[in-house]
């Protein structure tokens, strides 16, 4: 399986704005101008930062968090062409993909009735007949090329060891997040152009997937646990009504019991025995 | 008739009403405008406060119900019952409102039931909203007998009790999970969520402050239920509860402390930093000083000192989850959020139905146990309750006590609140960006238009001391002029410049040229396979598209020669 990847190339790329054009006609995006950072309406855009000019658009995260956290799976990352897409009819709307994402890229429709998460889905349905995504067709330079990660990652390599004096030495997207399908090499180092480096280098999923993966056993020990408690601690009951002549081994047990967390409630049952008893 | 209106609409009614009221007046203007319209919600920001405070901390002050639950019917604390059913009432109403709010907040709620049929178990959402809908229902069941009995429903009841340990059990699990589900939200957000609370324990210290707000929270009730109903207190039970409270809370604060050290971080808390001012209002305040106040027999026993140490607890738990869900996320953000107005009406409203429908319940069905009623009074007094009818032991020391709360709150809010908007994010992409660039000289071409259509050079005449390359397309850096070979029979040499071309009025924009079908740049060579000459823009190819005579002055008018091929 291809996994499709865009290779942008900083110090290629002139800002001429030809990928965010092609972007919003391909899409049917209302235009702007001079966008400033990316909207429920742009997708993607250059951003001018000092004498570079940084393209930005959705990472396509080989494991997105995105994906990860959308309760319906209406983000999702496609399995034949590597897109992360969205689909709008599952979408409930909590935002929380929003929130998950690590490189803040999606957006919202924050004054529709019915809004929609809006994000680059990599032209996925131009990915499915066979062509190329409409920003990186529209580039007159090659700054953003398109094509097979595992290529991509080898000619961004080329690049920089060919002209090492040009490159900073480092692919993002390569490692971040646990990899990206969006990499970028460039002449300034990353963290100059607005470039999120303190990015961890394992996928975010993880992160929750650790807790989650928890859960049957935690809740399964708990309700064993739990459903025993009750069991012991009845039965105690049971025996200390039996002691008891007044027969109300609540009333005389309540007067003298502590209340205790549930972990120290078996000794204290025995105290309490010794109350009665 | 007026007179009789007035004389049922007591100052309590008059608030519920306004509360419905606006309720409804704010799910027109949401439903109609979209969240936009009623919050301050944001690309940057998009949870707020019906996340942080109605979710987070509806759900984590309702704890009490599936504590008191267990403690009574599956660790036979049979003293407890007093408070259980109430406690339950109180859960149950909790969550309902809790959907409530998220009605509201989710931008399309008549797709609430999505995650029933559309399952992603690798989402901590999808674990909330499963705990949501389960323990909603387990937390109707529990309260139903209550309901069965005023209705004289014997089969119903029967049922129900027949399976009423195994509905707690349940209640149990699915609030371990809901508690600390909504803890593991964050535990997604490393970078985002300030280093005093990111931690992969997150769940576990939700759930540890949650049976301890749900504690605290009970307390405060039987003092308010004490209040407006003459419910009796049973002081040996609140004070068991007490005990538990430091319990847990000694719990939490040793492992938060460890934790910290552990993904050291701890040294932030002793930077002066917005961060770390609330952090200790949130330790200080809302669990050191209540450990210390519960912890002292006599204060656990006294009436007031009770309701205080429990009031500081509910306040640190609150303190807490915002810290968590709004203010620790701010740094990263990198823009202000304060809620709207419509979005603190909403989570207020919701409060104060919460309240009035637990009134209503207490009227009208077997909350309380009987006898316990004798001296209520009805529930329109519940506008009683205020602070001077507390009966205390000691004036002076309660005196202080509010004092010392309303000085931390200041603490709080004065000191925290605002500088935190003075701080700038040191981690967002604004710190390290360039400013932003000079504004453009060229005006833009109207919203709509095909930038074809507004391309053209103006007038190629001496341009006079034009500014800086740099400045002049809105900090692009253009290329030198370029210089065209002669063909023969040219007049004179032909100059390309794009900085008189980015100047013009009207200027095009660079995929008006340079595009897949335009110049590229990464293969110049349009000169050499013979594109751009005199016939080809003659045909409306190159330059010939927009200096077509129309647009601006044509390849091929006599007059305008001169324009690009100025005579030697």
């Amino acid at each position: 399986m291809m996994k499709a990847a865009i290779l942008t190339d900083i110090s290629k790329c002139i800002g001429c704005g030809a990928c965010a054009e092609a972007c919003k006609t391909h899409n049917g995006l209302p235009p702007e101008d001079e966008p400033r950072a990316l909207s429920e309406t742009t997708w993607t855009f250059v951003k001018r930062v000092g004498d570079s000019n940084v393209r930005q658009q959705c990472m396509h995260c080989l494991e997105p968090s995105c994906a990860s956290v959308c309760p319906v799976g209406a983000l999702a990352k496609d399995a034949e062409t590597g897109a992360v897409t969205y689909d709008e009819s599952k979408c409930m709307g909590c935002r929380y993909c929003m929130v998950g994402c690590p490189f803040d890229v999606p957006r919202y429709e924050w004054t529709s009735n019915t809004p929609r998460v809006r994000k680059c889905i990599l032209c996925h349905e131009r990915l499915q007949a066979g062509a190329e995504p409409a920003c990186t067709a529209a580039c007159p330079t090659g700054a953003t090329i398109f094509g097979d990660r595992d290529a991509l990652l080898r000619e961004a390599s080329r690049r920089i060891a060919a002209e090492p004096e040009t490159y900073v030495p480092h692919i993002y997207g390569q490692a971040e997040a646990g990899g990206t399908g969006v990499l970028y090499v460039s002449n300034v180092p990353f963290e100059r152009l607005g470039f999120k480096v303190a990015i961890r280098n394992d996928p975010y999923p993880k992160l929750t997937w650790n807790v989650l993966s928890k859960l049957p056993n935690v809740v399964s020990v708990a309700g064993v646990g739990l459903v025993g408690l009750w069991w012991i601690i009845r039965r105690r009951d049971a025996l200390m009504t039996g002691r008891d002549p007044g027969g109300k081994p609540d009333a005389a047990r309540v007067a003298h019991d502590e209340p205790r967390t549930p972990e120290t409630r078996r000794d204290g049952g025995e105290q309490g025995g010794d109350h009665v008893g | 008739m007026l007179a009789k209106l007035l004389k049922v609409m007591t100052w309590w009614r008059l608030v519920v009403l306004a509360s419905g009221g606006l309720l409804l007046a704010a799910a027109w203007l949401r439903f109609t405008g979209g969240l936009g319209a009623v919050t301050n919600l944001n690309d940057r920001v998009p949870w707020g406060l019906w996340i942080g405070f109605d979710v987070l901390v509806g759900v984590g002050l309702a704890a009490g119900g599936f504590c008191i639950a267990a403690a009574v019917h599956l660790f036979h604390m049979e003293r407890y019952e007093h408070v259980a059913k109430p406690a339950v009432l109180t859960a149950f109403l909790g969550y309902l409102l809790v959907c409530v709010g998220l009605l509201f907040d989710l931008g399309l709620p008549w797709n609430i039931w999505h995650p029933i049929i559309m399952w992603n178990p690798h989402s901590v959402m999808f674990e909330v909203g499963w705990c949501v809908i389960c323990y909603t229902t387990v937390l109707g069941l529990e309260f139903s007998p209550i309901v069965f009995e005023r209705f004289g429903w014997t089969l119903p009841l029967k049922i129900v009790r027949a399976g009423y340990t195994g509905l707690v059990v349940l209640g149990v699990l699915f609030s371990m999970m809901h508690q600390s589900s909504l803890g593991t939200l964050f535990v997604i957000v490393p970078d985002k969520l300030y280093g005093l609370w990111y931690t992969p324990w997150l769940p576990v210290f939700f759930f540890l402050t949650a049976v301890a707000g749900g504690l605290a929270m009970t307390i405060l009730e039987s003092n308010l239920s004490f209040r407006a109903f003459g419910h009796k207190l049973d002081d040996d039970l609140l004070d068991g509860m007490g005990r538990v409270i430091v319990v847990v809370l000694a719990v939490f604060f040793v492992w938060k402390v460890e934790d910290l050290a552990n993904q050291g971080t701890l040294a932030l808390v002793f930077e002066r930093t917005p961060e770390s001012v609330l952090f200790w209002g949130e330790m200080g305040l809302g669990v050191l000083l209540p450990m210390a106040l519960f912890g002292s027999e006599k204060i656990r026993r006294d009436r007031s000192g009770r309701f205080f140490a429990a009031l500081l607890v509910v306040i640190g738990f609150v303190v807490g989850r915002l810290n968590v869900a709004i203010t620790g996320m701010q740094r990263a953000s990198g823009v202000d959020y304060f809620p709207a107005f419509w979005e603190i009406a909403i989570s207020v409203s919701l409060c104060v139905l919460g309240f009035a429908a637990f009134g209503f319940a207490v009227k009208n069905l077997d909350v309380f146990p009987k006898g316990e009623l004798a001296h209520a009074r009805p529930p329109a007094e519940i506008s009683a309750w205020s602070l001077r009818a507390l009966p205390t032991t000691s004036p002076w020391g309660i005196a202080s006590l509010w004092a010392l709360l309303a000085a931390g709150v200041w603490l709080v809010l004065g000191t925290g609140a605002p500088s935190a908007t003075a701080q700038p994010p040191a981690t967002t992409p604004a710190a390290v960006a360039a400013p932003a660039p000079a504004p453009v000289p060229v005006a833009a071409p109207p919203a709509g238009a095909p930038a074809a259509a507004t391309s053209g050079a103006a007038t190629p005449a001496p341009v006079p001391a034009l500014p800086t390359q740099q400045a002049l397309a809105g900090g692009k850096k253009l290329p030198a002029d370029y210089i065209f070979p002669m063909a023969a029979g040219s007049p004179g040499p032909c100059t390309f410049s794009h900085a008189r071309h980015m100047a013009a009025k009207d200027a095009p924009k660079c995929p008006t040229c340079h595009g897949k079908d335009g110049f590229r740049t990464d293969r110049p060579g349009a000169l050499k396979e013979g594109l751009l000459n005199m016939e080809t823009m003659g045909e409306g190819k190159t330059c010939g598209a927009c200096h077509d005579g129309k647009r601006v002055f044509g390849v091929e008018d006599d007059a305008t020669c001169e324009k690009c091929h100025p005579a030697r």
